[in-house]
């Protein structure tokens, strides 16, 4: 059970990195989707777990919403939404792929750097989990940087709160009813993010966020 | 004694499967397209063919030339002397004996470019400079992951890695130990010009990378160079089956001999569980474009710097 | 009864979707703006008699103690005017009859995003109050672009993108702060209420509780605004529409800082003295006001001036917040207070000066005081107030400030606050005081104000900080007392 976890968290870590070698923005699409199917996959498993040693369905639940809304319903409306706007193929980074690759394994250094000195109070198994987790986070963060399309924005953000979903399910974790609402918080930010990308392409014509820069000083 | 034993028979099976490894990958891509394929011993009709017929040699060739087959052929059976078979066979073993094997293939790989160079004509200079840019990309991910499973086995001789994983379970499921796996895959693809770095069956020069610098050769020549290239396959192959998969933990009794054999049947059916995934690899990828290479040498290095990482963060 | 305070924003959302009519419409919406209003005094009145309001429902998450009651009173006082204002502005700015849509959406819009803020200052649940901060960011977005030209578009575009990023950072801190507490408090009593916190915050983990400060501070600083994080709020509150910019600055500001005080007195009771939180805290503090004053002095657009005058302020507040003393505390809740009715004071004006000049630059706007003698003013008043002079509200909490750092020791800190001060008032003025004299411009508009609504509201606002500014009425000097007090549990 353990070393499951640890193989799904891990996972979890690769398709991040996965993710940020990807060229398109369908690909950006089908990594995030893969990575919410590994996400929902570790959740089931806790879910059970926790169901036949203390008798609780919340993280199943969790993981049925999470598989709807994570894994079905998201990558819908993104791939709905990309396709009536995008219709240029263009290199949409501003780093090269191998640069950003190694400034992602860089993040995670620093991250297990920033984790090693809670070493007293984090246990082995929990410092791995933590350190994934907060790895895929700042890579999150890193890919809503370097991406010039709004919809790699929208991807990056959800990467984002994907790993700290990982934290918060792999370590003692949220209150049930909280955990719902973020989720529930979440997809309301994902469909006004991508009314707003359709505003975007209406007013400026195309969803390149270098168009962006009236508004300075 | 144990030491020549050990020398003839790891030679014997190295050069002996080698080509049966060829055999079978064509032939699953053969079925994969509903078409029978070449036979399976094709690759060993090929070199005795090879082997009878004259060498044609270009004027302008120089003795690197007409060595370096030869020095291919040497560096890679040593280098291949140095992963066991089994861990039933006593090797002669020592600290950072891994190291020395890729070394060793590298210097192969030296004069094999060279020798792509020496006759002057465009395709085999192109076909040097593209395995060299590949090589040197794929080097920090191999010695990475190689360094890492020193690490964590305590020490760099294949042997005592090896026996590490005679400890069973605990040690296979590692995480890092997965993702090393992944990575030495890709460096396998690579090194050994497979599909998604190089075709093997293409007949465009333009896109070949390992073919361009055997366009010369011919006869004998080109009989040693294909027996080391599939040696190599089978090299990568063997580090992948005895490193990650070390199923003689299974094997308990106590008789040498029986162990032996049943060791070696083992790897042999490793093997071809090995050649069937990267068959398979080979199957559903496309070649990348030359300039994209850098990328799937950049996740490699990734995946082997995840597997460092997580070994630091779990512990021994 | 306390529970209304929930529901009745709800309600008047939906109820403007039903009716048709424009002045069914206003009238909900300052009959709605009215109810809160009074419910929060009521809240208000119980909770200083009482201490303490709160219902077992949902383990105690409606929870009101006097600091609740101070942001909650002022989030809806400022309300109500801005409401009351937006009345005129709506019948000018979108007064076709096609437009009927667009201002039911503004009036559902609004309610959404005050019923959003209410939550916020309403429970003591810390996840449900990420989860209320997080909303008030969705619910305003489509506010900040209601004009749908570009600039409001970027504008609402930055403003979600770096508000939604912030706030997730926060949610890590959160969830840094609940690890830290599963550690030290099991079974039942493991929650994220601020009550059960804060009681046992000596037995939370130190490290890993300074982990989740930094992460609180960064991402609730985002939403108020502190610098580096604050690059959304000049768009945001520049291209809203005027009552909006009101909320959003003089109200939605408070209530991110408030969400750090919380954390504030849970770090510092378990560290036991302030000297980590208070060194974050004032050195982001200090960074805004500087960063603030300076940029002040560029802008050519007044709306996005008076944003960054806001930045400037939350960055005040942030510094005495850091300075920890009783005095500094009481100080920076009066400011909060302050600021919130100068500001809105401001954009309201703002907003009077746009409908009649139809521009947003300041080069373009002229002899002020001749054509509109009671906007104008009041905004030069409301421009001197938040610059700091007396006897307006501001100056007398910033001299507040001034004294507890001098008191507790910060010496340098006290100095580079008052020469920042300086600048600021010095930017200010120098950069809209030319707005008010000066020729009429050429277009002659005729003198007047625009709608008697900006008018009322807007010397309702300057009567209040000019009031408390001279003479600190005792109920509210009393509700600000208990609510320090609360911070530092003392």
């Amino acid at each position: 059970m353990e070393t499951c976890l640890d193989f799904l968290s891990l996972l979890i870590l690769v398709s991040s990195f996965v993710l940020v070698s990807s060229k398109r923005i369908s690909s950006y699409i089908t990594a995030f989707k893969m990575q919410s199917l590994v996400l929902a996959v570790a959740a089931g498993l806790l879910g059970i777990h926790n169901l036949f040693v203390e008798g609780l369905p919340d993280v199943l639940i969790l993981c049925v919403f999470i598989v709807i809304l994570k894994v079905v319903y998201i990558p819908r409306l993104l791939r709905t939404t990309y396709q009536k706007v995008e219709y240029r193929v263009e290199k949409d980074f501003f780093l090269n792929i191998p640069i950003s690759i190694l400034i992602c394994a860089g993040l995670v250094l620093l991250t297990y750097f920033c984790l090693y000195n809670l070493e007293g109070i984090l246990s082995g198994h929990l410092r791995f989990y933590f350190m994934n987790s907060l790895s895929v986070v700042l890579i999150g963060l890193f890919f809503m940087i370097t991406r010039k399309k709004a919809i790699g924005q929208i991807v990056g953000f959800l990467v984002l709160e994907n790993g700290m979903f990982t934290m918060a399910l792999l370590s003692y974790g949220m209150p049930f009813i909280i955990d719902l609402g973020i989720l529930v918080d979440l997809l309301t930010a994902v469909m006004i993010m991508g009314m707003l990308v359709f505003r975007i392409n209406e007013t400026f014509e195309s969803i390149d966020i270098n168009r962006l820069r009236k508004l300075r000083g | 004694m144990n030491t020549v034993l050990y020398i003839l028979i790891q030679l014997g099976v190295f050069v002996l499967l080698a080509p049966l490894v060829n055999g079978v990958i064509k032939k699953v891509k053969a079925f994969s397209q509903k078409r029978k394929g070449p036979p399976l011993a094709q690759l060993y009709y090929d070199l005795s063919k090879l082997l009878k017929k004259d060498c044609v040699i270009s004027d302008t060739a120089s003795w690197v030339f007409t060595a370096a087959p030869y020095i291919f052929l040497v560096t890679t059976l040593l280098a291949a002397l140095f992963v066991p078979v089994t861990v039933f066979l006593q090797p002669f073993s020592f600290q950072g004996d891994i190291i020395l094997a890729i070394y060793i293939l590298a210097l192969g790989r030296f004069f094999m470019t060279l020798a792509g160079l020496d006759t002057g004509s465009t395709f085999g200079g192109m076909g040097s400079s593209r395995e060299m840019m590949i090589a040197s990309l794929m080097e920090p991910a191999l010695l990475v992951a190689v360094l890492t499973l020193g690490l964590h086995s305590g020490s760099t001789s294949v042997f005592a890695i090896m026996h590490k994983g005679m400890e069973g379970v605990p040690y296979l499921f590692h995480p890092a130990n997965i993702l090393l796996f992944a990575a030495i895959l890709i460096i396998l693809l690579a090194e050994t010009a497979r599909i998604p770095v190089d075709d093997p069956a293409t007949h465009l020069e333009l896109t070949m990378v390992h073919e361009a610098m055997l366009l010369e050769y011919s006869g004998r020549h080109l009989a040693l160079i294909e027996l080391a290239a599939s040696v190599k396959q089978l090299f990568f192959i063997t580090v992948l089956a005895n490193l990650f998969l070390p199923l003689e933990v299974f094997i308990h009794t106590d008789i040498h001999t029986i162990a032996l054999i049943l060791g070696l049947g083992l790897y042999f059916l490793k093997v071809m569980a090995l050649t069937l995934l990267v068959a398979l690899v080979e199957l559903y990828t496309v070649k990348l474009r030359f300039f994209s290479v850098p990328n799937l040498a950049a996740a490699s290095f990734a995946l082997a710097f995840l597997g460092f990482i997580q070994y630091f963060v779990v512990g021994r | 009864m306390g529970l209304l305070i929930l529901l009745i924003p709800l309600v008047t959302a939906l109820l403007c979707w039903v009716f048709n009519d424009r002045k069914i419409l206003h009238g909900i919406n300052v009959l709605g703006s009215l109810f809160l209003l009074g419910n929060a005094l009521w809240i208000t009145a119980r909770v200083q008699s009482e201490g303490v309001l709160t219902y077992p429902l949902f383990d105690h998450f409606f929870y009101l103690d006097c600091l609740n009651a101070l942001i909650l009173d002022t989030t809806l006082l400022v309300g109500f005017v801005t409401c009351f204002y937006s009345i005129g502005y709506l019948d000018h700015e979108y007064g076709t009859p096609q437009d009927l849509r667009k201002i039911k959406l503004f009036y559902s819009l609004t309610y959404t995003f005050i019923f959003t803020m209410v939550l916020t200052a309403t429970t003591q649940n810390l996840g449900l109050m990420w989860i209320a901060i997080e909303a008030t960011t969705l619910a305003s977005v489509f506010l900040v672009g209601f004009s749908g030209t570009k600039h409001s578009i970027e504008a609402a575009w930055k403003y979600i993108i770096i508000c939604s990023v912030g706030i997730a950072l926060a949610l890590l801190g959160i969830m840094f702060l609940y690890f830290s507490s599963s550690q030290a408090l099991t079974g039942s009593r493991l929650s994220l209420n601020w009550l059960t916190l804060y009681e046992n915050a000596g037995k939370l983990q130190g490290n890993v509780l300074k982990m989740a400060f930094i992460f609180i501070l960064v991402g609730f600083g985002t939403k108020a605004g502190l610098v580096p994080m604050h690059t959304w709020l000049p768009d945001a509150h520049s291209e809203a529409p005027s009552p909006i910019s009101a909320l959003l600055s003089g109200v939605l500001l408070n209530n991110a800082m408030y969400g750090i005080i919380r954390f504030l007195s849970i770090v510092n009771k378990n560290m036991g003295s302030s000297v980590y939180t208070g060194r974050l805290l004032i050195f982001g503090g200090l960074l805004s006001i500087g960063a603030a004053a300076l940029f002040i002095l560029a802008q050519k657009d007044y709306k996005r001036l008076l944003a960054y005058s806001s930045v400037e302020h939350m960055g005040i507040i942030a510094l005495s917040l850091g300075l920890y003393t009783p005095v500094s505390l009481f100080a920076s809740l009066f400011h909060m207070v302050n600021h919130s009715f100068t500001k809105s004071m401001l954009f309201l004006t703002a907003g009077n000066v746009m409908l009649k000049y139809k521009t947003k630059e300041i080069a373009s706007v002229t002899g002020l005081l001749k054509t509109m003698p009671l906007s104008g003013s009041a905004f030069l008043l409301g421009i001197l107030a938040i610059a700091g002079l007396p006897p307006f509200s501001i100056f007398s909490s910033e001299l507040n400030i001034i004294l507890a750092a001098f008191k507790s020791g910060h010496f340098l800190t006290g100095t580079v606050f008052v020469f920042l001060l300086a600048l600021a008032f010095g930017s200010i003025t120098y950069a809209l005081l030319k707005m008010f004299y000066g020729k009429e411009p050429e277009n002659r508009m005729p003198a007047g104000e625009v709608h008697v609504y900006g008018v009322l509201s807007i010397c309702v606002l300057l009567l209040f900080i000019t009031c408390t500014g001279i003479y600190l009425p005792p109920f509210l000097k009393g509700l600000l007392d208990s609510a320090s007090r609360i911070i530092t549990g003392v």
